[in-house]
């Protein structure tokens, strides 16, 4: 049976009929010198693709690896350097599409509304079950998710491998640095769907959690420099509130603002002088919420009453953030309206720091508006948390401000 | 006459030799091997019950597990299933890219198969060194091309999932440029190694009619003497267009599947030319744009195979109409070419076992699936 | 390089052995979804056999047609219809396309002859069979479990075996 192929043919391998040693042995010395010549050659550094001698070895600790563009890890989540934008919208498709299942992911709700919101609340990858085929990356219509480049992800502890969003989160210029055409590829796109889910995104929702205190500073900033425009103190305008301020208004915040008001009027009717005294460190029992409540309702009366300087004392209770927050605005509010010099004190408490950094900035803010000095202390903050930093980066910014406000009213004064 | 006593010995499943954890049960009469029964699934995932609960698309990067060294060549099998049920056209261009992806995993493959056998000889790690290197050099081209050496989920439904980076083919121009010093090198080295021939001339001899009736494929049934290779047989993709040899052996013995090997790695060299001349006229881009990925074939059944490097490799896939296949079995290439492992150790060595079954050319992965 | 097609297959084994040949009845595939669009029924075109002659038809594929390479023996459970498929794929060694020829055995007494004593190639596809399907092919030499370990209850490429839970971790858990 002799079978025929189309375009080439059927060769048989010759075994032996072709052999260029007649002397035994002669193979074995020839292969040898083969072997002796790679020895030889391989003192040599070569990556030279055409030669097939020397080391190709790459000294990998020292000297990195040469990494395609195209070259895949593991998955990241990308955002956008100038406004601290996530570009996932939380739309599931690489959840669906993953073939291990190892994407959980859910949705942000606008907490006014309950309405969902384009941005991804939570994001989770199980790295150690990740088999790296960017599937993910590949169907992602906002090009929000993308396989990274960094290969060294050892470690001896295996809970660590669930990767949540705060540890996925990257800045577009670093995906712009290790794939620089893909990028340039997927850039316009990407933006412009960016730019209309920023504008479905309340407040600050959809930026990246370690920005958040960062752009709501910023925003603080700009407002107060707004603010700062209508000249002298107007102490008890209408607490228009500073757009960082103006987002969540929940019902005890709502409830704060009203009391600040009215402290406001209180203090307004009394036309009490400023008076400075030295910030009050004293240290509530941290334990009960309710005392920090006290205090801080205490401070404002004290503000409405006298007009004099409350040493406004917010230790929040790291159990209660709600209640700390409350008092941290209370007393700002009080300060403000008093044109008092108050002691605002945000000791962010561990477990939420956000609310913390908020109403730091938030008394800040109104310590500013009201032109006065309040000597708004930081302490130095508890054991603190990843971003924790940013929150007292925040507060020290209030602080900041607040002492500049300080002296030109001394100078005013003076005058 | 001295009176022997059958003696039944395990090798492995933990054994050096084994390429992955496989058991070998051996009866032997003295040094002789009277029967041999290979047992395996030590590995096994139950890979067709996991990609019968996943979508077409999810269960490509899972071909890639099966046989690791050649994944390529499993995502061409798979892909061109899925295409076939479905009915997706694919642009030539894309047809090239694919058949590019698989010879050079032919040319990998074998390096590093040969590599392993010579070490199963007890050459230790000599040419195995010398064969990782030009597997690097290829492990390079499809990380640049696919993201990642060896799982590379590069090819989908209609094409393949990105285009060749510019620096692609002058670098495989490169590459075929050394590959004739390397194979040439690698033949010299070897051929005419007295410690090899000692080793493999006439040991695990597979008859040309034996070699059928185990439906055996790849390099070990030419290696018998029948050139039956799929890509000629049965052309698929663009295969009609190339101009190769199909070489077989004589004997069908260890020596004679190695030799077929290397002129393999020669003749995919001689396919991959043809593609790089080829490919600048290749209509169409690397992927169908109106192919859907997230697939849902009409009901039927279908068969796709191609020449993976170990062997006919093919996937069967029934589809109920729904997104997911009703029914994926893959006829892999290194299960089928163990069956007749018993037959091809008798009579030989128990050193002898290793040599031959490093001539098969198994990889676990796909023999537990 | 010999031209078949399924179509001249049921043809001539139709002519060439009588009986052996049955007519092909339409499948259902899976279980009808509530809502959606219905599949449609599966109406193979490859050529059905006996169980009964089915060593009969692949020797009479090798022997006389000359399609000697057995490729594939694959199964597969339609639990709708309540049977097994045996889908056996031959080629021919010069090429060209493979014959398959079909056997459907029922679910709840799933025995077929086997192809290994003609043809050594079975071996390893029928062991794999009978360990994921349950499949008993009746005359084949060592009809043992290939993957699974030989202590293992249950069949798990079947349709009906259990997704979840898992008896060897233990309820308890």
């Amino acid at each position: 049976m002799t079978i025929t192929i189309q375009r080439g043919e059927v060769v048989e391998v010759a075994r032996g009929s072709q052999r260029r040693y007649a002397v035994p042995g002669m193979g074995l010395l020839d292969s040898l010198g083969v072997v002796w010549k790679h020895w030889r050659e391989s003192f040599r550094q070569n990556r030279d693709f055409s030669d097939i001698h020397g080391t190709f070895t790459e000294q990998y600790p020292d000297e990195r690896p040469n990494l395609p563009e195209a070259y895949r890890n593991m998955p990241i989540l990308l955002y956008d350097d100038e406004t601290g934008h996530e570009l996932c919208t939380s739309c599931f498709q690489c959840q669906r599409i993953c073939p291990p299942q190892v994407i959980h992911m859910t949705q942000a709700k606008d907490p006014t509304t309950g309405k969902a919101v384009p941005s991804v609340a939570e994001f989770i990858i199980e790295y150690d079950a990740c088999m790296s085929c960017g599937f993910c990356a590949e169907v992602c219509p906002f090009d929000a998710i993308k396989m990274d480049h960094h290969f060294e992800l050892s470690t001896a502890d295996h809970a660590s491998l669930t990767v949540y969003k705060q540890e996925l989160n990257r800045p577009v210029s670093y995906y712009q640095s290790i794939a620089p055409t893909l990028w340039e590829e997927a850039k316009a796109g990407a933006y412009k769907k960016l730019q209309g889910n920023i504008k479905r995104r309340p407040d600050v929702i959809g930026i990246a959690p370690h920005l958040v205190d960062r752009i709501a500073a910023r925003r603080a900033e700009l407002a107060a420099a707004a603010a700062a425009a209508p000249p002298p103190p107007p102490p008890a305008t209408t607490p228009a509130a500073p757009p960082a301020e103006a987002r969540k208004l929940t019902p005890e915040e709502k409830a704060a603002k009203l009391a600040a008001i009215k402290a406001a009027n209180a203090s307004k009717q009394s036309g009490a002088t400023p008076a400075e005294t030295p910030p009050a460190t004293a240290e509530l029992s941290p334990a009960e919420a309710k005392a920090a409540k006290l205090a801080a309702i205490r401070a404002a009366n004290t503000a409405k009453q006298a007009g004099t300087a409350p040493a406004a004392e917010a230790t929040p209770a790291p159990v209660d953030e709600k209640a700390a927050k409350l008092a941290a605005i209370r007393a700002a509010n009080a300060a403000k309206q008093a044109g008092t010099v108050p002691a605002a004190e945000a000791t962010p408490a561990p477990v939420d720091e956000k609310a913390a950094k908020l109403a730091a900035i938030r008394a800040a803010n109104a310590a500013k508006q009201a032109g006065t000095a309040p000597a708004a202390e930081v302490p130095p903050a508890e054991p603190a948390p990843v971003d924790e930093k940013a929150a007292k980066l925040a507060a020290i910014r209030a602080a900041n401000a607040a002492k500049k406000a300080a002296a030109e009213d001394n100078e005013t004064e003076r005058n | 006459m001295l009176k022997t006593e059958e003696l039944q010995i395990n090798i492995g499943p933990q054994h050096p030799s084994t390429h992955g954890v496989f058991r070998m049960i051996v009866t032997v009469d003295g040094e002789t091997i009277t029967d041999l029964k290979p047992v395996f699934g030590y590995l096994h995932r139950n890979h067709e019950q996991i990609a019968e609960q996943n979508t077409y698309l999810q269960n490509m990067p899972y071909t890639d597990r099966l046989d690791y060294f050649n994944s390529m060549a499993n995502n061409q099998a798979y892909a061109m299933a899925v295409e076939q049920l479905v009915g997706i056209e694919v642009p030539e261009r894309a047809e090239y890219l694919r058949v590019m992806m698989v010879e050079l995993t032919r040319i990998l493959n074998h390096a590093g198969a040969l590599g392993f056998l010579i070490n199963d000889m007890g050459m230790w790690q000599t040419q195995l060194a010398f064969g990782m290197r030009e597997r690097e050099k290829i492990l390079d081209l499809f990380e640049s091309a696919s993201g990642a050496r060896l799982m590379c989920n590069y090819f989908r439904f209609g094409g393949v999932v990105r285009d060749l980076p510019p620096d692609f083919i002058p670098r495989l121009k490169e590459l075929l440029q050394a590959m004739p010093a390397f194979v040439d090198e690698l033949e010299r080295l070897l051929r005419e190694n007295e410690i090899l021939m000692q080793r493999a001339e006439g040991i695990g001899i597979l008859p040309r009619d034996l070699a059928l009736a185990y439906s055996v494929s790849g390099p070990v049934l030419r290696g018998s003497g029948i050139p039956y290779d799929v890509r000629k047989a049965e052309p698929y993709s663009v295969y009609d267009r190339f101009d190769f040899d199909v070489p077989v052996g004589t004997v069908g013995d260890v020596y004679d599947r190695f030799l077929v090997r290397i002129e393999e790695m020669r003749q995919s060299r001689r396919i991959l030319q043809q593609v790089i001349e080829q490919l600048p006229d290749a209509q169409g881009g690397h992927i169908n744009p109106k192919a859907r990925q997230n697939v849902r074939p009409p009901v039927g059944d279908v068969y796709a195979r191609i020449e993976s490097p170990k062997g006919e490799l093919g996937f069967y896939l029934v589809s109920d109409g729904s997104g997911k296949p009703y029914r994926y079995k893959v006829r892999a290439p290194s299960f089928i070419n163990l069956t007749p492992l018993g037959d091809m150790c008798r009579g030989y060595k128990v050193a002898d076992v290793v040599v031959i079954l490093g001539s098969i050319d198994i990889v676990m992965g796909e023999v537990d699936r | 390089m010999p031209r078949l097609d399924a179509t001249d297959l049921r043809e001539r084994m139709a002519r060439d052995l009588p009986g052996a040949v049955l007519e092909a009845v339409p499948l259902q595939v899976a279980a009808a979804p509530a809502h959606g669009p219905q599949p449609g029924a599966f109406m193979t075109s490859d050529t059905l056999v006996a169980p009964s002659r089915l060593v009969e038809a692949a020797c009479y594929l090798r022997d006389l047609l000359g399609y000697a390479y057995l490729s594939d023996i694959a199964v597969v459970d339609y639990l709708a219809d309540d049977l097994f498929e045996l889908v056996y794929r031959f080629y021919h060694v010069e090429g060209g396309e493979g014959l398959t020829i079909k056997v459907r055995i029922p679910r709840d007494h799933p025995e077929v002859p086997s192809l290994t004593p003609a043809w050594p190639g079975a071996n390893f596809h029928e062991r794999e069979a009978f360990d994921l399907y349950g499949i008993v092919f009746v005359g084949h030499p060592f009809l043992r479990r290939i993957y699974m370990w030989d202590e293992f209850e249950g069949f798990p490429m079947r349709k009906d075996f259990p997704k979840q839970g898992d008896k060897y971790i233990g309820a308890d858990e």
